[in-house]
């Protein structure tokens, strides 16, 4: 602690800049992982918050996946000897029509009952307040809305509001307010209750309940009202608590939190070769000083003790800014996210408030301290060796040795091979992915040797282009490789994170869209929703049968779609007429005979499923297949598996006939619409309009329009990489700043020995720029081929632990060629400022420096 | 039971029935000292009930509710019962304001069980089961419940005399009910008092556990068509300090009614 005083504090004081540059990394790395940690987690906590206070003193839930189930099962579980109430209730999530208001989570429930589960906690504390209690549920427009959503837009009790249900826009009326609190505070107060039986009306649900909410009998315990409702329900039903629906978001949203960990821990990696690279140079620079605090009889282990302390100092202070900065993005972040849940995945969630989880609070600064600790490990074992006599020379200390070079390049050998044996010797994912983190390391090996090469590659270039400059700047990297490699690195990884991410995004870009052109092929969409992914308002079948009465109409194909939960995983059902799909699409199947497997589809024999599904669940053709269904178990062989991107944990297509047989359910969520060869699609669009104008809330989508939705969405799945790609970047540049102010100090004296003998101040810029120019040529070069390799393993990745989606390996070339002019633009900025103050200090001090 | 003497008063003059939750009071044989005070009580119940049989039973109620900050709202609806006490069935249809109009319940009494009861709103076209669970939560924001609205059969309660007591100078028996086992009930017990002179039922204290959570009081009691009726009803919620009154227009008993007019079909079709 002494030592830290006497000897860190003052060389902190004097660098500050240094010093502030380095933290900076951390901040941002640690930034990057809490941001989108507690972005995240706020969504999951709002979702389980809008869950909580909605079940209010529910214990168990009854559900069947997404798809509802008829009302009879009400009676059942009502019956249930451990059962004290049971309420159904239908969500529906719809657009008020008030500018900036978003969506509203309209609650259908019983309200004879639901009081004994749910506090309503009504303004004025009385249900006097739904201004008549029997006017509520004599009139199919009643509506309680929060205090919150009707202060914020001037709604008393009374007041009229437009919603879009499956009969178009009603306009309902406000018969209560409920206070701010409890059930009003869930999905962030923008929250409708309704009664269930107008509600099933209104959204097109005909005799169906979403689910059940339930409290068990005094003296019973929830174990054994589950045991008995399962018993009295079968297999297709889940009961379970309601927090149970939050472990089911989290899984359906798994792929994405992968994302955010691996992009995360890219972030810390590359903030930690920043605190190497600092310390690395602070070793360097405090090498008399070491040799002095040796001379007086500092051990090594207390010269390694300061170096780790400085370290963990930097690291924890880094990380509590990090924390910080974290939290102020998170809110930004979570608004993205929450939009992304709503339009990827059909749960809209409102994180209003930021949930900061304290275990990754504490987490993150743990991560913080301990990269920055890894980061100094080097730097602090160089310094413990320091030899007192020669600490007082000065020499090429940042020079690899023969010796080293030779160990580092055996190793990288060693570990390729390794590397290359992990992936073609075993199946394991641990192998797999200790695979990956070996070709990491022998990047890192490699690093310096690389630079060193490509530095001396490039000086004859450089002193083609300026003899002095080129050369000064080329031989500035040559005979600081040290200090060089480490910025390198830095660059490397974030640019071969950019190419991982970017050839990932390209390549799922041209998978969905080959898929879209083989299977979204209808001229028209019709949902009763703008936004095809939420399939709380559907149409009743009978409205086929009308749509193929239009002018124009040559075919119209049915879907049913819905999640259900199998293995404890969401996926989705598809379920339509599997005969005229197969007529329709033009996609080759991954595995089956396209020439059978559509007619057993189509005669309830079996069921396709998506490669992704197939893959994440281990499944392959001919295997049986299980569903537990409301009305019985489907035990059926998968006849096919075809690639489908409906759902991103996988999709089950069947035909509608079984789905009905076993769910009891005609609903339709979306029409695929063919056209007549003569008829326009404009006109037939605006036929299907008119036909039910006033009827039924209907959205006609074009084909293109469609196709531009799917991609808009697939934009905004990759718009949050590239959030943390860019802030990658920006870490890499810190370092390129980092390591030119550096190279100034430790050139000082030789910048102010060029200039006292007639140096130009525009040279020695020059100098810099070039110099901070190769470093980002070095990275740039080093990046692109390891975000090569970086490209293969992300899509193994994606392939077997995220998606489920094969993509084909392209590399991004486009995002190289963008990569190029950023990356040297970059580090072009990045020298400004260095080189400003390498020619605008003292010339006086210069001379006198060291 | 010899020795018991069963005074009957005449049909003019027993207690009303008003369909909405009328317990039943009951029977006497309060001149036989001698018999135990509870088959007493029994008896005197069954003597209630017995006076207020009739084969159906029609009026025009006009509710009204008082809230604790003395807003008060009011509501009309047509009663239309079949049969009596635990064999009745009974359909109440909302006839003003407008916005309620058509909104209708039915209930179906049992003498074993708890009444089935169902509600109809025309605005929707749909008919909703009033769970047995449902049945202690108030009745469309009256100081009812929907266990109110069941006929009690005596049956299905024990009974305990627990005195003579007077109301507004009248002679009354106190008399403790107990639902049975197997009756569903949100009341622990209930206090009944009955009128000596025509053993119509004056007053009934609901409690659960030993708080007495709702009072009903019967008033303006008239006979109609040799029936002893209350022609206003009074419930007290005494939580919420609210109470709702309910009177009893255009009376009428023994009114030709079709059986098929108290079935879910015929509530949807109305």
């Amino acid at each position: 602690m002494m030592l830290l005083r006497l000897i860190s504090w003052p060389y902190f004081r004097k660098h500050i800049l240094r010093t502030l540059l380095t933290t900076a990394g951390i901040v941002l790395g640690v930034a990057v992982f809490v941001g989108m940690h507690t972005a995240n987690q706020s969504v999951l906590f709002a979702f389980n918050h809008t869950v909580d206070q909605i079940a209010g003193k529910t214990e168990l839930q009854i559900t069947a996946g997404e798809t509802g189930f008829n009302e009879e099962v009400l009676e059942t579980v009502q019956g249930a000897a451990t059962v004290a109430v049971a309420v159904p209730a239908i969500e529906a999530v719809v657009d008020t029509g008030i500018a900036g208001a978003g969506s509203l989570l309209v609650l259908g429930t019983d309200m004879t009952g639901d009081r004994s589960l749910r506090d309503y906690d009504l303004e004025e504390g009385d249900d006097a307040v739904i201004d008549d209690p029997l006017v509520f549920l004599a009139q199919a427009d009643s509506l309680i809305l929060t205090k919150l959503f009707a202060d914020a837009h001037g709604i008393a009790t009374g007041s009229q509001l437009a919603l879009g249900t499956a009969m178009g826009e009603r306009r309902f009326t406000v018969r209560g307010i409920m206070a701010s609190s409890g059930l009003a505070s869930a999905f962030g107060g923008n929250l409708a209750v309704m009664d269930i039986y107008a509600a099933q009306k209104m959204f097109g649900r005909g005799r169906t309940f979403d689910r059940i909410d339930l409290s068990v009998r005094e003296g019973r315990t929830i174990a054994e009202a589950q045991t008995e409702l399962r018993t009295l329900l079968g297999p297709g039903f889940q009961v379970d608590a309601p927090a149970n629906r939050g472990q089911q978001f989290e899984a359906m949203t798994a792929a994405y939190g992968m994302m955010i960990n691996i992009s995360s821990l890219f972030a810390l990696f590359i903030g930690m070769f920043i605190i190497y690279n600092a310390f690395s140079i602070a070793v360097t620079q405090r090498r008399s000083e070491i040799g002095i605090l040796r001379a007086l009889g500092a051990t090594r282990g207390q010269i390694r003790a300061l170096f780790l302390g400085e370290s963990a100092i930097t690291g924890l202070v880094g990380s509590a800014a990090g924390v910080l900065v974290g939290l102020v993005l998170a809110r930004g972040i979570a608004v993205t996210i929450g939009a992304l849940m709503r339009d990827v995945y059909g749960v809209a969630q409102r994180a209003d408030d930021i949930a900061s989880d304290p275990l990754v609070l504490v987490g993150a600064l743990l991560i913080g301290v301990t990269t920055s600790i890894i980061a100094a490990l080097i730097p602090a074992r160089q310094a413990a060796a320091v030899d007192p006599v020669q600490a007082l020379q000065k020499g090429k200390y940042q020079v690899l040795s023969a010796g080293e070079s030779r160990v580092r390049a055996v190793a990288a050998v060693v570990l390729a091979a390794i590397s290359v044996a992990c992936l073609f010797t075993s199946q394991s994912r641990l192998v797999f992915y200790v695979g990956y983190a070996l070709v990491v390391v022998m990047v890192l090996l490699l690093g310096p040797l690389l630079s060193l090469g490509l530095s001396r590659l490039l000086r004859p270039v450089l002193r083609f282009m300026r003899p002095v400059e080129g050369a000064l700047a080329a031989d500035s990297l040559i005979q600081t490789p040290r200090r060089t490699s480490a910025s390198v690195a830095a660059v490397m990884l974030s640019l071969a994170l950019v190419v991982a991410f970017g050839g990932m995004a390209r390549a799922s870009y041209d998978s969905i869209i080959v898929w879209m052109d083989g299977a979204l092929n209808p001229d028209l969409f019709i949902a009763p929703s703008q936004d095809i992914v939420i399939r709380t308002l559907r149409f009743p079948p009978e409205m086929a049968g009308e749509l193929e009465q239009i002018d124009g109409i040559a075919r119209v194909q049915a879907v049913r779609n819905a999640r259900i939960v199998y293995r404890g995983t969401p996926v989705m059902i598809v379920a339509t007429d599997t005969l005229s799909l197969s007529e329709t699409v033009h996609a080759t199947p991954v595995a089956g005979d396209p020439s059978t497997m559509w007619r057993e589809t189509h005669e309830g024999r079996g069921v396709i499923l998506s490669d992704n599904l197939a893959e994440l669940q281990r499944l392959t053709l001919g295997d049986l297949f299980e569903i537990d269904a409301p009305h019985g178990v489907i035990r059926v062989p998968i006849v096919g598996v075809v690639v489908d991107y409906s759902d991103q944990q996988g999709t089950i297509l069947m035909d509608r006939t079984l789905f009905e047989h076993y769910w009891h359910d005609d609903t339709i969520n979306v029409f695929r619409v063919y056209l007549q060869p003569w008829a326009q699609v404009p006109d037939v669009k605006a036929r299907v309009l008119e036909r039910y104008a006033g009827q039924r809330q209907v959205f006609v989508l074009t084909n293109r329009e469609l196709k531009d939705y799917i991609l808009r969405v697939t934009d905004q799945w990759f718009s949050l990489s590239s959030v943390q790609i860019a802030v990658a970047v920006l870490v890499a540049i810190l370092g390129i700043v980092n390591t030119l102010t550096v190279s100034i100090t430790d050139r000082r004296r030789e910048l102010g020995v060029l200039q006292a003998v007639g140096g130009l101040r525009a040279q020695i810029r020059r100098t810099i720029w070039m110099e901070a120019l190769t470093i980002g040529l070095l990275g740039l070069i080093l990046g692109l081929a390891f975000g090569a390799v970086n490209l293969y393993y992300i899509l193994q990745i994606v392939h077997h632990d995220i998606a489920g989606m094969r993509l084909d390996y392209v590399f991004p070339y486009r995002v190289a060629l963008y990569l190029i002019p950023t990356m040297l633009g970059s580090a072009f900025v990045a020298a400004l400022w260095p080189a400003e103050s390498a020619v605008r200090g003292s010339l006086v001090e210069a001379l006198e420096y060291e | 039971m010899s020795d018991v003497k069963i005074v009957r008063v005449p049909l003019a003059s027993t207690p009303r029935r008003a369909g909405v939750w009328l317990v039943v009071c009951a029977l006497l044989s309060s001149l036989a000292p001698h018999v135990r005070a509870a088959d007493n009580a029994r008896q005197i119940v069954e003597e209630s009930q017995q006076r207020t049989q009739a084969a159906s039973q029609r009026y025009e109620g006009v509710l009204q509710v008082f809230d604790a900050k003395g807003k008060v709202s009011d509501k009309r609806w047509m009663l239309e019962r079949l049969g009596s006490h635990g064999a009745s069935r009974m359909v109440l249809r909302f006839t003003q304001p407008a916005e309620v109009k058509g909104v209708a319940l039915l209930v179906v009494n049992h003498p074993d069980r708890a009444s089935d009861q169902w509600m109809w709103t025309p605005a929707i076209e749909r008919d909703r089961r009033i769970a047995l669970q449902d049945r202690s939560t108030r009745f469309f924001g009256t100081d009812f419940s929907f266990e109110d609205l069941e006929e009690r059969d005596v049956d299905q309660y024990d009974y305990a005399l627990l005195g003579d007591d007077s109301l507004d100078g009248v002679a009354m028996w106190k008399i403790q009910s107990t639902p049975r086992q197997g009756k569903s009930s949100q009341y622990t017990t209930s206090t009944v008092w009955i009128r000596k002179d025509n053993y119509a039922c004056a007053r009934i204290e609901n409690l659960v556990k030993d708080q007495v959570v709702r009072r009903l009081n019967y008033l303006d009691i008239q006979n109609v068509q040799g029936i002893w009726t209350a022609k206003q009803l009074e419930m007290t919620d005494v939580k919420r300090n609210s109470r709702t009154r309910l009177t009893l227009d255009k009376l009428q008993y023994n009114v030709p009614m079709k059986e098929d007019d108290f079935t879910l079909q015929a509530i949807r079709r109305q």
